[in-house]
């Protein structure tokens, strides 16, 4: 970073004015001239939370797909289907055994297991055909999205947010003053930020695994080299195939999580491959910063957007992402393509 | 070779000029922390043919990779005919007399070997974006067609390039060379791979090219660069080491233990 | 996966004219008898298909072929595999609706065909242009990302916005103008409207493609780094392919709404900007010949799908089921398409001896 701000030392300069802006705008009780300006502010603070939790969502499935992509070069579109399926699949676990929580490893496993089939059956005999890859992933996305059609139908399942996590919590965060004198604080959904939670520390520890352990840097090693590296001996094919399988299970449970957010039906997985198509060219290809920084940038432009301006909100999420192509096209962190 | 006498007579006065053809000033380039090329200065008279020499890795296809303009320099200019270049993408240098041969054939392999030579006449003319195909009395396709018998390559005309042997392909590659109005060529390593009989033709090709055509030639092989060059610049370690006739170059001590005999630097 | 499209004849030699003038066969001798069969067989149609054959079957087959055509030429001649055609097609089809007069009448202007049909397809082709100069600063896979997503963002905006796009329900009623006193909607002149921009379009596409545009572009898609050292703006050249393309798509999208008579968000909605995919990657990326072929193949088996389906016992809405698996199996074992099926029998049956003198060819 200190070498980002030695570089280019007027754009940090903006970017640190931004970000004290918006920490006044979070943090501090707002002036009456500003509530007329911009709405009450627990409008906007709801507004910044959603996006921010709706940003750790993307950020489960974009993160999957953006290492298998970014660190093998495999063009997984069915990642969207992989989504779906782990939502209704764990619909299904929490729907019979009451329990919310038993889901996730058991979808985990699941989609782990196509995902480990699918690196069989597809990309390892098309190995070095992106193109082909990316046909055939279509194909698939195209019949696994007909196949859980004819099986849960075309109507929209919730998950129940289990009891330990439902109703709201109250957060440190001022939204008014009342006349007494006493600050009035947010209140907000209390599985939104367990699940914001959960996604940093994942997040976290993906980062430390790739950038701080023996097997990350065998993966990255792998991914700039792939047959020298095969040809020293270590068990790469065996790494790679735990990389596809970890990335599919993240997918899976980002559905369960969406299941409890939102709701799961069909077209939901088409629209958050697309999410995570636009998560990775914003924040660039194959880097865990970037899909969290694309995430939350993404996120917070579609909830923003829907907020103050909700008929323009997609257009606004897609200036975001030709303004990224259009000057810097490897993505905020990408390499150079 | 008469498609290259055709050169309009604007080009061959200004080969005659006082402006150099070629002209670096201080080129460096830098990967990472590694100088490919440190400060680099030579210069390039119109018609001249320069070979310039060195051991793997001195850098010589990095220089010319500035030259045409696939990298940018780290810093120092580059002037092409009096025009200052350095920052022009590869295109536009191409348009104003460069052209270039390359190390390893870059080829379409999908087009036959007159389609190849037509887009390269077509590159430097004015309708480029033509949605009209050419008529059978197309100026460009006789000019295309005198170039492929110029390289001896009209039996193979109409095979596509993914036919060809790699003799043919070497062939082709200086064909496109010299298609449109060169002035100045830059050959890299013209001769690799090729069979004695064939480096005996490209010595022939080069030494017979009309003499308001400059080139600048990488080649290992000292027999064919000190034979069709006048004048030699050799680099080691990314660095103008000496320049010198060839005869010169030839006998220099300093030279001889470095690179014709001695170990590498 | 090669896509490479190869055309089949290379330049004339020069000195063609003076070596053989007489002798050389006019360029119609040269076409090849089955292309003559099959347009004796499309013309004379009307004669003895029903309306349903017509209007639907090959209607839709034109109009479909036309669009992916379209992602054809910038796919085989190109090397850039673009998403964006439907969306292209889509934005032409509703401006037809938006200018000309429809059954919206809140929205629709009314303007007159000659008025609304250049501004449509000038529109579209200007959208699709300035797509490219996003798209072309990607390559490969990147290039199906960035055009998808921008596909979508089109799909989502017309969903939500009310005042142009009329939101969710779209534009109804639209018609083809009345022109030379003929209904221009009725199956058979339709019929041959639509067969007709279809050849036109298909010769466009082959007669560019040894033009030195579209030379060129085959060059770029070989070895972009060579064509800019030969002097071509390489990046320049595929916006303009964009363009070209994109000009095609927007007289598929105007036919499309004809047809239909109505446009929706859905028109050009995800799964059928997939689908245009699906129909050129089965007919094949090579030839201009494919998407037609693929598009006959994807309509036949969307109209009589259901209806095999039931016959079997099963479910009639599951032959989106059967397209998939259909396509998984084209790229699996044919990634050329039927043409690289047909290419391949055809290299067979020239390697096989002949029946009569037992010599091979």
């Amino acid at each position: 970073m200190t070498a980002f701000v030695q570089r280019r030392p007027i754009a940090s300069l903006l970017i640190a004015v931004l970000v004290a802006f918006l920490a006044w705008l979070i943090l501090a009780p707002w002036p009456p001239g500003v509530t007329a300006v911009m709405g009450p502010k627990r409008v906007f603070l709801a507004a910044i939370l959603s996006g921010v939790t709706l940003g750790a969502l993307y950020f489960l499935v974009a993160s999957g797909f953006t290492l298998i992509f970014g660190l093998m070069r495999n063009v997984n579109l069915a990642h969207g289907s992989l989504y779906l399926l782990g939502g209704y699949l764990g619909f299904e676990v929490a729907d019979r055994t009451g329990s919310w929580l038993l889901a996730f490893p058991i979808v985990f496993i699941a989609t782990a297991l196509i995902g480990i089939v699918l690196q069989y059956v597809v990309f390892r005999r098309m190995e070095g055909e992106e193109l082909r890859q990316t046909l055939v992933t279509i194909g698939l996305s195209i019949v696994l999205a007909d196949l859980m059609l004819a099986i849960w139908g075309g109507r929209s399942y919730q998950i129940l947010t289990p009891d330990f996590l439902a109703g709201p919590m109250e957060l440190p965060l001022v939204t008014a003053v009342r006349p007494n004198g006493d600050y009035v604080y947010l209140r907000y959904p209390r599985v939104r930020i367990w699940i914001l939670i959960a996604a940093i520390v994942l997040g976290l520890a993906m980062w430390f695994v790739i950038n701080r352990t023996r097997i990350g840097m065998l993966i990255r090693a792998g991914v700039d080299d792939r047959e020298m590296l095969a040809a020293s001996g270590l068990p790469v094919q065996a790494v790679f195939v735990a990389v596809f399988a970890f990335g599919a299970g993240l997918a899976g449970i980002a559905g369960i999580v969406g299941g409890t957010f939102q709701s799961l039906s069909p077209g939901e997985d088409t629209r958050f491959l697309l999410a995570s198509l636009v998560v990775v060219i914003v924040g660039g290809m194959g880097s865990i910063t970037g899909a969290a920084l694309g995430a939350l940038i993404v996120g917070l432009t579609e909830q923003i957007g829907l907020t103050y301006a909700p008929t323009y909100s997609v257009v606004f999420t897609f200036l975001l992402m030709a303004a990224v192509l259009a000057f810097r096209p490897q993505g905020l962190m990408g390499r150079r393509l | 070779m008469n498609v290259l006498e055709s050169a309009p007579p604007s080009t061959r006065l200004a080969s005659v000029g006082a402006t150099n053809a070629l002209e670096l000033r201080g080129v460096t380039r830098m990967f990472g922390a590694l100088a490919a090329i440190a400060d680099v200065t030579l210069t390039v008279r119109p018609g001249e043919r320069r070979a310039v020499l060195g051991s793997n890795g001195a850098g010589k296809t990095t220089l010319f990779n500035c030259i045409t303009g696939d990298i940018l320099p780290t810093s120092g200019t580059i002037r092409l005919f009096g025009e200052d270049v350095t920052r022009f993408p590869p295109y536009e240098r191409i348009r104003r007399g460069l052209r270039r041969t390359y190390q390893i054939s870059l080829l379409f392999p999908g087009l036959s070997v007159a389609d190849s030579v037509y887009l390269a006449c077509r590159g430097v003319s004015r309708w480029r974006y033509s949605l009209l195909r050419p008529r059978a009395g197309d100026p460009l396709l006789a000019r295309a067609d005198e170039l492929i018998e110029a390289v001896h390559l009209t039996p193979a005309r109409d095979r596509l390039v993914c036919e060809l042997s790699y003799g043919q392909q070497r062939q082709l590659e200086i064909a496109l060379a010299l298609a449109g109005a060169p002035r100045l060529i830059l050959f890299d390593e013209p001769a690799a791979g090729l069979s004695p009989a064939e480096r005996r033709e490209l010595v022939e090709i080069l030494t017979n090219l009309p003499r308001h055509i400059g080139f600048v030639i990488i080649e290992h092989d000292m027999d064919v660069a000190l034979r069709v060059a006048e004048s030699v610049t050799m680099l080691h370690n990314g660095r103008v080491f000496k320049e010198g006739a060839p005869g010169e170059i030839e006998d220099d001590p300093e030279v001889q233990a470095l690179y014709l005999g001695g170990a590498h630097g | 996966m090669a896509v490479a499209a190869r055309t089949r004849s290379t330049l004339p030699a020069s000195n063609a004219s003076v070596a053989a003038p007489a002798l050389a066969p006019p360029w119609f001798a040269r076409i090849p008898a089955g292309l003559w069969l099959a347009a004796a067989v499309l013309l004379t149609m009307p004669a003895y298909a029903n309306t349903f054959i017509l209007f639907q079957v090959f209607g839709w087959t034109f109009i479909l072929g036309i669009i992916s055509l379209s992602l054809m030429f910038l796919a085989g001649y190109g090397g850039m595999v673009s998403l964006i055609q439907m969306t292209v097609a889509g934005l032409a089809g509703y401006m037809v609706a938006i200018l000309g007069p429809s059954g919206t009448d809140q929205i629709s202007l009314g303007l007159s065909w000659w008025i609304y049909l250049p501004v449509a397809l000038a529109v579209a082709t200007l959208f699709g242009t300035l797509v490219g100069t996003l798209a072309v600063r990607t390559e490969g896979i990147y290039t199906i990302m960035i055009t998808l997503a921008i596909a979508s963002a089109f799909f989502y905006f017309t969903r939500q916005n009310y005042t142009i796009f009329n939101g969710y329900n779209g534009f109804t009623l639209v018609r083809p103008p009345e022109l030379f006193g003929i209904d221009w909607r009725q199956p058979v002149p339709f019929y041959y409207l639509a067969l007709g921009c279809a050849a036109l379009c298909y010769g466009a596409v082959v007669y560019v493609s040894r033009a030195p545009f579209g030379l060129a572009l085959q060059g770029i898609r070989d070895n972009a780094r060579r064509m800019a050292a030969l002097g071509y703006n390489v990046t320049a050249h595929r916006i303009l392919a964009y363009s070209f393309a994109s000009a095609l798509a927007a007289i598929g999208g105007v036919l499309l709404v004809w047809q239909n008579g109505q446009i929706a968000p859905g028109t050009a909605g995800i799964p059928a900007v997939i689908d245009i995919l699906v129909i050129a990657v089965v007919g094949g990326l090579r030839r201009p010949i494919g998407p037609f072929i693929g598009a006959l193949i994807y309509v036949v088996l969307s109209s009589f799908a259901p209806d095999i389906l039931t016959a079997f016992g099963l479910e009639p809405d599951r032959f989106k089921l059967i397209v998939g698996l259909g396509f998984l199996a084209a790229v699996f074992f044919s990634p050329d398409g039927v043409l690289g099926l047909w290419d391949r029998w055809q290299a067979s049956r020239a390697r096989r001896a002949d029946p009569l003198t037992g010599r091979t060819r």
